[in-house]
């Protein structure tokens, strides 16, 4: 899992998480860093998964498995045709939202969880 | 009117005489009498009794055309756009988020890609679906056929085949590869520009003479009309194809550093500090391979050397006996590796390739005059063909892979971690003239064979004969070299003994890269005999 920032420090009693934020005063609840980190690594562990990343609203990515320069390219990206994907389905029926997207390539498939504050982006590579 | 003096002297007369006798006669005496007389009158000529003489004229002027018209100056607004730099977009530092709002994103969409991801694993709802987003070729065609009328005449072959930095002009060079003999016959390096319209097939866009057999041509990486080149009389020369009259930009000349042999190969290569400028290497059978810089006056100057002496060679694979007395050993051709910038792959007349870096610090155990000091480059020897080499490729994809192919009509496939060929394919009954990898496709490449064909492999498909066979001469000369476009992926060009270059299109198979192919040829590689 890369965690661009601060090395990981280790863990105090004063709450503070395994993500290094350590920022006094932080209400950052103990468990929850473990938890998301959690998360991303058991989506990563699926079969032929070949990375996944949290992108935010904005489109600067959070979380990511892969390398800096294609995870900027890839949340980039992807933010821009969410939100086009999300208006698609809105125009035509604004009763109706968008709950998933994937796109599939010639050589992987691109999953794609949206949702108000944050995305997030798994690559696959399916068996053929 | 009679001046009055006149008639004043007829009037005063009259009087005398008194009245009309006087005319009559003289005898008759004249009488008094009392007659009235006309009045004599002079009109006065004083300007104010005259009156003023007038006429009335008058006159018109012609009427006024006029007419009527408004302009309004259009209000106008100025607007400026500026593009600014895009600001490279880089992480969140994990300080500034909230992650009890992540962790519960992240609950709640879990369950569902887990879901999504498992049934993607399993589903085969796409199996055999194929989209096709550009035009389909099913066969490969015959784009150009190319050829220099003069040089035919003289019964010259294609040697070597470059094609530019942009893609869109092939140069190719003429020379004999058959003479055994020195030979001092001029030749030609003709260049096409295929983009052009109104192309001539038989008049090359630029043609340079060369004052003996030119062997090999290489186009440089960044300047599309700066072409390379190598000589039958050992000699590099470099032109600017882009003025026809004076083309020569530098040259080696014929010094104690020259090669003494036929120069067989010539690469460009980056400068070690300077990435953006480059050098020549050549390769001659006189076992040196010499990095040539231009300096200025037109000549070029031997930077570095390497001499491949034989008895300086690993001992990794079993070796012919040398002959005596001759202690180097001919290099016929050289691959760079696309991975590495320092190591090369030198194919020799002795049918082994070897493993070479250009950091090699060794002297090298040579008698042959050179400025510089010569370095033995060789770090690995790999098991012989059964005759000289005449090309070998490095693999565009995978680091370790490469391709080597000689007079005795076979192929090898050999991994740079072990010196038995991963494969050895038999080609053809003669001899194989040159072996290159697609750029494209990882598991394709493409050999010219003595009997006149080029024949395309796909080690996909099947690893025994060729997927295609294409025939370039119809009288089974043979085809001597061939390179494929890296900008126009499906254009291959191929040069022959009848003095034609023919650009191929290939079909859409060896364009386009399949789902797989990648994984393949690691796995490939990773054959290696333990």
């Amino acid at each position: 899992m890369v965690n661009l920032g601060s090395p990981p420090a280790p863990r105090r009693s004063k709450g503070a998480d395994r993500l290094g934020t350590s920022l006094p005063g932080s209400r950052a609840v103990p468990g929850r860093g473990e938890e998301v980190e959690e998360t991303l690594k058991r989506i990563q562990s699926h079969k032929g998964v070949i990375g996944n990343m949290v992108v935010n609203a904005e489109g600067i990515p959070i979380r990511t498995t892969l390398d800096n320069s294609t995870t900027v390219q890839y949340a980039g990206l992807l933010h821009q045709l969410t939100m086009k994907a999300r208006s698609t389905v809105r125009d035509i029926d604004p009763q109706n939202d968008l709950t998933f997207l994937r796109i599939r390539s010639k050589k992987h498939e691109i999953m794609v969880a949206p949702d108000k504050e944050y995305l997030l982006i798994v690559i696959q590579n399916p068996c053929e | 009117m009679a001046p009055p003096t006149s008639l004043s002297q007829a009037a005063s007369a009259a009087l005398a005489t008194g009245g009309a006798a006087s005319a009559k006669g003289p005898g008759r005496p004249g009488q008094l009498q009392d007659e009235t007389l006309g009045v004599a009158s002079v009109p006065s000529q004083w300007r104010g009794v005259r009156g003023i003489r007038g006429e009335t004229k008058s006159c018109q002027t012609a009427s006024i055309a006029t007419a009527e018209a408004s302009t309004q100056a259009r209000s106008h607004a100025e607007a400026q756009v500026q593009t600014e730099a895009p600001v490279p977009v880089s992480m969140l530092p994990p300080s500034r988020l909230d992650t009890t709002r992540l962790a519960a994103f992240l609950q709640r969409v879990e369950a569902m890609v887990i879901r999504e991801l498992n049934k993607n694993w399993q589903s085969h709802a796409f199996d055999g679906f194929e989209v096709n987003w550009m035009e389909q070729q099913q066969t490969v065609s015959c784009l150009h056929t190319l050829c220099y009328p003069p040089a035919q005449g003289q019964g010259l072959h294609v040697t070597s085949i470059s094609w530019n930095t942009t893609g869109s002009v092939v140069a190719c060079a003429y020379g004999r590869l058959d003479d055994g003999d020195w030979s001092t016959l001029k030749s030609f390096v003709c260049a096409w520009n295929l983009d052009r319209r109104g192309l001539n097939p038989r008049q090359p866009s630029a043609v340079v003479e060369v004052p003996s057999a030119a062997l090999c041509l290489a186009f440089h990486p960044t300047q599309p009309s700066h072409l390379a080149g190598g000589l039958y009389s050992g000699e590099v020369l470099v032109w600017d194809m882009s003025h026809p009259e004076d083309p020569l930009l530098w040259r080696t000349g014929l010094t104690d550093d020259t090669h003494t042999d036929p120069v067989y190969q010539v690469v460009w290569l980056p400068e070690p500090r300077q990435s953006h400028r480059f050098q020549v290497l050549s390769v001659a059978t006189d076992g040196k391979v010499l990095l040539w810089q231009g300096v200025g006056a037109g000549r070029l100057q031997l930077t570095e050397g390497f001499a491949l002496v034989i008895q300086q060679l690993p001992r990794s694979t079993k070796l012919r006996k040398p002959p005596r007395g001759e202690t180097e050993v001919g290099t016929t051709a050289v691959a760079f590796s696309s991975f590495d910038p320092s190591l090369f792959v030198l194919g020799t007349e002795g049918g082994f390739p070897v493993k070479c870096s250009l950091t090699a610090e060794e002297a090298a155990l040579t008698r042959m005059p050179s400025s510089v000091p010569l370095r033995a480059p060789a770090q690995f020897t790999f098991s012989p063909h059964g005759g000289p080499i005449y090309s070998v490729s490095c693999s565009p994809f995978h680091r370790n892979l490469f391709l080597s192919a000689g007079t005795d009509g076979h192929v090898h496939l050999y991994s740079m971690l072990q010196a038995q060929p991963l494969i050895s394919l038999q080609l053809s009954y003669k001899y194989l003239f040159a072996v290159r990898w697609s750029p494209v496709r990882p598991l394709v490449f493409a050999a010219a064979s003595g009997e006149g064909d080029v024949q395309l492999f796909d080690l996909q498909k099947s690893s025994q004969k060729p997927t295609v066979s294409i025939k370039q001469t119809e009288d089974g000369s043979p085809v001597y070299c061939l390179e494929f476009n890296s900008q126009q992926t499906q254009l291959l060009a191929a040069g022959d003994a009848k003095g034609t270059v023919k650009v191929w299109q290939l079909s859409t198979e060896f364009t386009e890269q399949g789902p797989r192919e990648t994984e393949d040829l690691d796995q490939l590689a990773a054959e290696v005999a333990t």
